[in-house]
């Protein structure tokens, strides 16, 4: 048996129990092994991280891709709002996207002669995480003080779109011009479906309580998508947009980076890498056909990753999230909302939860993401009474520990979840780079099939997907 | 429904009487005295959300457990039953479906609440607790819900609470259903399935 990948450590945060009581790691127990997900899948590209280059390879890409961007149209006497988001410090540790936002700084500096460059750095719902991480990373300092956390229910700023006024965030706006940096990391499938996934941030992490609400609440699960395009192409952001930076990630880890002033051509890249590496871990989940998942991670419980995707994701593998012909997935904020006072799905074609997860087991996430649907829907076992009574205080999650069973140590969690599903496969979702945590009955079956998913991929799937987003293969 | 165990408390050394708790509060617990520069709780309105402690600049706002935790909910009474799930179908919910993730607060609950006089989102917030958990998502089933009970209220003035009402799926343009369509974004299918959750039977019968 290989010996475990070393999993992301606990990370301190008002969003989760002090790393001290982080007292074992799944990985750390008998029986789990790992594999890299170049076993899995040979054909997925070589990354500079994790590898021997570390940061600077990381720097070195963002220079030789942003030595090639337009930048004219920057003034030494302008401002610069570059736009970050939380997601990317939860990439392999956090640190190579704030190397990449040090590095747009200083690229911009150099080249431009401009000096007033701020970071605005948005968040999902945990207001304060991207503050965390400023201060973590030293990115307050690299921006001369100039770096702030933004969140949606600050100030807002109306925007005239073709669909009628939506409101971002004022301070996003507040500069001469706006460089958005960003990943090309699947993340939240389930939710943008793969459909203008670089366009989102306009959407989501730059925007005000009504847009974010207008996307999850008026329009349906694919059609929500468009909310984001509808800002970008406003002739407001328009009028501010100099261009776009984004890591570009695989499931084993960072590619390099892209840096584009179109940001739609550089969308139709990252929509390419997300479907057909992305895809392929996806549709090899869906091949599993039960397991328990235990949870190990500082991120909230629907973002903790496993291969390179999160448990919100395997929550729905049992369906094809990439397939457009699926209107809900097992999982979204749509189809929670879809189930009525009993308990079932309000249509009889919504998806349940993927049913081969068996059990879960809270070892380690954070709050700050309304989570009782899955507490609710999956067995769920949380260790530790401090994790469970800080769920208790996290407004988000008011039923989420009414739903789950509390034991005190990981050894007791997994024997009683071993015990009581019957269940040897164990899926661990800790955030190990290049590679996944699991136990050897599981690793079995997924090399056993993944041959097979890639044909499958590449032969039916692929084509099918990028076809219903209007992309041609050869994009 | 919400059951309430926390509750916002100011630390008068620290805070300098910015406002900013006062403009995202949404149930408007929070009031600053701009002459002494200084914010207060009204205990009963505060849903023990999030919002203030995390945008006060200075860190003056804490949220401590409550000795006497309280409920936050709306019943619907059967006479209301007809005009509730027809204010609900007419703002395009089904009266069961979620609005809110985090309080687990149903379309008819806010409907119930309207019928009862919470007139604006935030006395729906101080009545039902919607809005109160992630303080993010559910804004605009509430305008919806308001306007299809013919009620069209108006901002807090200078407060950050919300701005208005947005665009649903059933008012896209077909101008932009033809221009956009062909790029994944399904908007008559997915009309189609809304439409259909709309008009699905009831399961609390």
């Amino acid at each position: 048996m290989r010996p475990p990948i070393a999993p992301m450590p606990p990370r301190k945060s008002q969003y989760g129990i002090d790393p001290s009581l982080v007292r074992r790691r799944v990985s750390e127990l008998p029986g789990i092994t790992s594999i890299t997900l170049k076993e899995l899948f040979p054909e997925l590209p070589d990354v500079i991280v994790p590898g021997p280059g570390g940061l600077p390879a990381v720097r070195r890409a963002a220079e030789a891709t942003l030595d090639a961007v337009d930048m004219s149209r920057i003034k030494p006497g302008d401002s610069v709002n570059v736009l970050a988001s939380h997601h990317g410090f939860t990439l392999l540790g956090g640190e190579p996207y704030a190397e990449m936002l040090k590095a747009i700084k200083d690229v911009i500096v150099r080249r431009t002669g401009c000096t007033d460059i701020r970071l605005r750095a948005g968040v999902g719902l945990r207001f304060r995480e991207t503050e965390e991480y400023i201060r973590r990373f030293g990115l307050d300092t690299h921006f001369n003080g100039k770096a702030i956390g933004v969140a949606p229910i600050d100030q807002a700023i109306p925007i005239e779109t073709e669909i009628g006024t939506l409101y971002g965030i004022k301070r996003v706006y507040d500069a001469d011009w706006i460089v958005h940096a960003h990943n090309s990391d699947v993340r939240e499938v389930h939710f943008h479906r793969q459909v203008d996934r670089a366009v989102k941030p306009f959407g989501m992490s730059y925007a005000r309580i009504e847009t974010r609400s207008t996307y999850h609440q008026n329009m349906g699960p694919r059609a929500a998508n468009f909310i984001a395009r509808a800002i970008f192409d406003s002739p407001f952001v328009q009028g501010k947009y100099a261009f776009s930076c984004f890591l570009t990630m695989s499931p084993n880890g960072i590619m390099g980076v892209d840096a584009d002033r179109d940001l739609y051509a550089l969308n139709e890249r990252v929509t390419f890498t997300g479907c057909s590496l992305y895809g392929r871990v996806m549709t090899l989940f869906g091949e599993i056909d039960e397991c328990i998942v235990a949870l190990d991670f500082p991120c909230p419980v629907v973002y903790v990753f496993s291969a390179g995707v999160i448990y919100a994701n395997f929550a729905g593998a049992n369906t094809d999230l990439y397939d457009l012909e699926l209107p809900l997935p097992a999982y979204t904020w749509y189809t929670e909302a879809f189930y009525g006072k009993q308990g079932r799905p309000l249509l009889p074609e919504i998806p349940p939860l993927n049913p081969a997860i068996k059990m879960c087991v809270q070892n380690y996430a954070w709050t700050g993401y309304p989570s009782a649907f899955f507490s609710e829907h999956i067995p769920t076992v949380i260790v530790g009474k401090e994790q469970a009574e800080l769920f208790d205080r996290d407004a988000q999650n008011a039923l989420y520990t009414s739903h789950a069973k509390i034991l005190d140590t990981t050894e007791e969690a997994m024997a009683y979840a071993r015990k009581t599903t019957g269940s040897e496969k164990v899926l661990v979702f800790d955030g190990a780079f290049g590679g996944l945590n699991l136990t050897e009955p599981l690793a079995e079956l997924l090399l056993k099939k993944a041959p097979a998913v890639s044909r499958r991929v590449d032969e039916e799937l692929l084509p099918k997907w990028l076809r219903q987003r209007g992309i041609s293969s050869a994009a | 429904m919400k059951t309430v165990r926390l509750l916002a408390v100011v630390d008068p050394a620290k805070c300098t009487g910015c406002t900013i708790c006062d403009r995202v509060c949404p149930t408007l617990a929070i009031k600053t005295d701009r002459k002494l520069h200084l914010a207060s709780v009204d205990e009963a309105r505060c849903s023990g959300c999030p919002a203030c402690e995390q945008r006060c600049p200075e860190g003056a706002i804490h949220v401590v457990v409550r000795e006497r935790p309280f409920h936050m909910g709306v019943e619907v009474p059967p006479a209301d039953r007809v005009q509730v799930d027809a204010i609900c179908r007419k703002a395009k919910f089904h009266p069961e479906q979620l609005v809110c993730y985090c309080t687990a607060t149903r379309a008819d609950e806010v409907a119930a609440a309207i019928l009862q006089g919470a007139h604006t989102p935030e006395e729906i917030s101080y009545r039902t607790g919607v809005r109160t958990g992630c303080t993010v998502e559910c804004l605009q089933p509430m305008l919806r819900l308001l306007d299809a009970a013919g009620i069209f209220p108006k901002p807090p003035p200078g407060g950050w609470q919300w701005y208005g009402k947005t665009v649903t799926a059933w008012e896209i343009p077909e101008a932009i259903k033809r221009k956009y369509g062909a790029s994944g974004f399904y908007f008559d299918e997915d009309i189609e399935i809304l439409d259909r959750v709309v008009n699905a039977p009831s399961q609390e019968e």
